[in-house]
């Protein structure tokens, strides 16, 4: 079956995005590093914290450290997207072009999941060499599959606030301001199960929540996480994102038809 | 600086960050670390964000803006200059570290002595000083980058290391001790520190004296770098390189 005219189009901006997110990468790449330097101290101050407390805790602060480091990337690349184009003045040329938005965005949250995991792997090898023996990793595959997979899930919520962001001029001030209340939410460098109780739902609302539960689960022997295990993590991690990934589609449609109707963009 | 980004750096930020390294701490059951110290730490440690990111990125803003031309030639007052782009951040880094202290205090039950007012009010002015020369001396050397931000990241955060936020000075390698020494974040940290514990006046008076010397040097650093780089940026014209 030949693809429509739609589906060439959609395919095209996809890739025109995504090829656009690369070239500026490329030209400027030291963005990387505002999104690494916080994770790498973070990640250290942890590790000095943790001296003493067994070798199985030098990975909550390389987990920890590698979960910020991503989640910076798609915060500030994925979350920034919409906010980028309200600055340059391109996100109501972009909305009422005949491609749906969410293909644009779709093109930069792709590079910045790629770019993500490599700040990532970065971030995971400063403070594996500032710990200075073999990292305990127990089956390295599981780890490097489920790490990826923290970003998937990261990228999902990235793409969520993507498409919220449309509605709103205070992106910034929302990025700042929750990034220190995600990390805790989500117990990016803890367990979630020493958050106060009432606070767990809110947690698990999140996608990461799961996902680096099951991670921790599978990287530390004795792990005393979420009180169903591994596997129920799993699934949880997946639904969620699934649920992330089925929202942001729903709201990015919805959103563009609303401002194209209303044609008050330019309020926001 | 809008009022958004003055409310959450004041009131917003400083409790999501000292939430986070107290759940850290608590995890990491650190005799070295318990959670008041690391939560006081990282109380004084917030007014990073108002004296160093937001000093540091005016120049920035200036640059986006097209004014940093206009200022390099008018013939204001240098001075006034200098220490008008410093009283704003001033008075935000006063209101964080104070609300963060009192967080500190509500929250986390940290120790606090009615009599250990006035010692960690001036504390926390003297920091608040000192860190904004520091995030100055900074701006001046953003002048010449074409972005401050990846400088503004690693001082934002430095501090959280090397100053003794979180764990005591003492337990780094010597040479990043001695980094963290250069700080003025180290000496006012310890300062506040000192002030909270109703230490004498003995012990608190050189620690003073280290924050303001660190003030001073770095208002002085700051105002003789603006000033080299100004002459350079007249003398060849090339600002608008950077």
């Amino acid at each position: 079956m030949r693809p429509t005219l739609a589906s060439r189009n959609r395919s095209r901006s996809l890739f025109a995005s995504l090829r656009l997110a690369i070239l500026s990468f490329v030209a400027d790449p030291q963005w990387l590093v505002p999104s690494m330097i916080a994770p790498v101290i973070f990640g250290l101050v942890s590790f000095e914290l943790f001296k003493g407390s067994g070798p199985w805790f030098v990975l909550y602060a390389i987990l920890g450290a590698g979960m910020m480091s991503m989640w910076g990337q798609t915060l500030y690349g994925s979350g920034w997207a919409t906010g980028q184009d309200r600055e340059l003045g391109t996100l109501e040329p972009t909305l009422s072009a005949p491609t749906p938005y969410l293909y644009v965005v779709l093109g930069r949250v792709i590079w910045n999941t790629v770019s993500g995991l490599l700040g990532g792997a970065i971030v995971f090898v400063v403070v594996a060499l500032s710990y200075g023996r073999p990292v305990p990793l127990q089956d390295p595959l599981s780890f490097v599959l489920l790490f990826a997979f923290v970003m998937v899930s990261l990228a999902s919520v990235g793409i969520v606030f993507s498409a919220a962001y449309v509605y709103t001029r205070y992106a910034g001030f929302v990025q700042n301001i929750g990034e220190f209340a995600f990390y805790v939410g989500t117990g990016c460098m803890f367990p979630v199960v020493l958050l106060p109780f009432w606070s767990n739902p809110i947690s698990l609302v999140f996608p990461p929540t799961w996902a680096l539960d099951a991670l921790r689960y599978a990287a530390i022997p004795g792990y005393q996480g979420l009180p169903w295990g591994f596997g129920w993590d799993l699934v949880g991690a997946v639904a969620t994102t699934c649920v992330y990934l089925a929202i942001a589609g729903t709201v990015f449609v919805r959103v563009e038809r609303h401002v194209l109707e209303v044609g008050n963009l330019s309020d926001y | 600086m809008r009022i958004d980004f003055i409310l959450g750096t004041i009131f917003v930020i400083p409790l999501t960050q000292m939430i986070f390294f107290a759940f850290v701490a608590q995890l990491a059951d650190n005799p070295t670390s318990s959670i008041a110290y690391v939560v006081v730490g990282n109380a004084v440690a917030t007014v990073t964000y108002s004296s160093i990111f937001s000093v540091c990125q005016t120049t920035d803003n200036e640059k986006q803006a097209g004014t940093m031309e206009h200022i390099l030639v008018s013939p204001a007052n240098r001075m006034a200059l200098y220490f008008g782009r410093g009283l704003v951040p001033i008075l935000i880094s006063l209101a964080t570290v104070s609300v963060a202290l009192t967080y500190a205090v509500v929250l986390f039950h940290v120790a606090f002595a009615p009599s250990a007012v006035v010692p960690l009010a001036i504390s926390i002015v003297l920091t608040a000083f000192a860190m904004v020369g520091f995030g100055l001396l900074l701006g001046g050397v953003a002048l010449y980058l074409r972005t401050s931000i990846i400088l503004g990241n690693i001082f934002l955060f430095l501090g959280l290391l090397l100053s003794g936020a979180n764990f005591p000075v003492s337990s780094l390698p010597l040479p990043l001790q001695w980094i963290g020494r250069f700080l003025p974040l180290t000496w006012g940290i310890a300062a506040v520190r000192a002030g909270l514990s109703g230490a004498p006046l003995s012990q608190l008076l050189p620690l003073w004296g280290l924050v303001g010397l660190c003030a001073l040097v770095a208002f002085g650093l700051a105002i003789g770098l603006w000033d080299t780089f100004e002459r350079r940026a007249l003398a060849t014209g090339s600002i608008a390189r950077y």
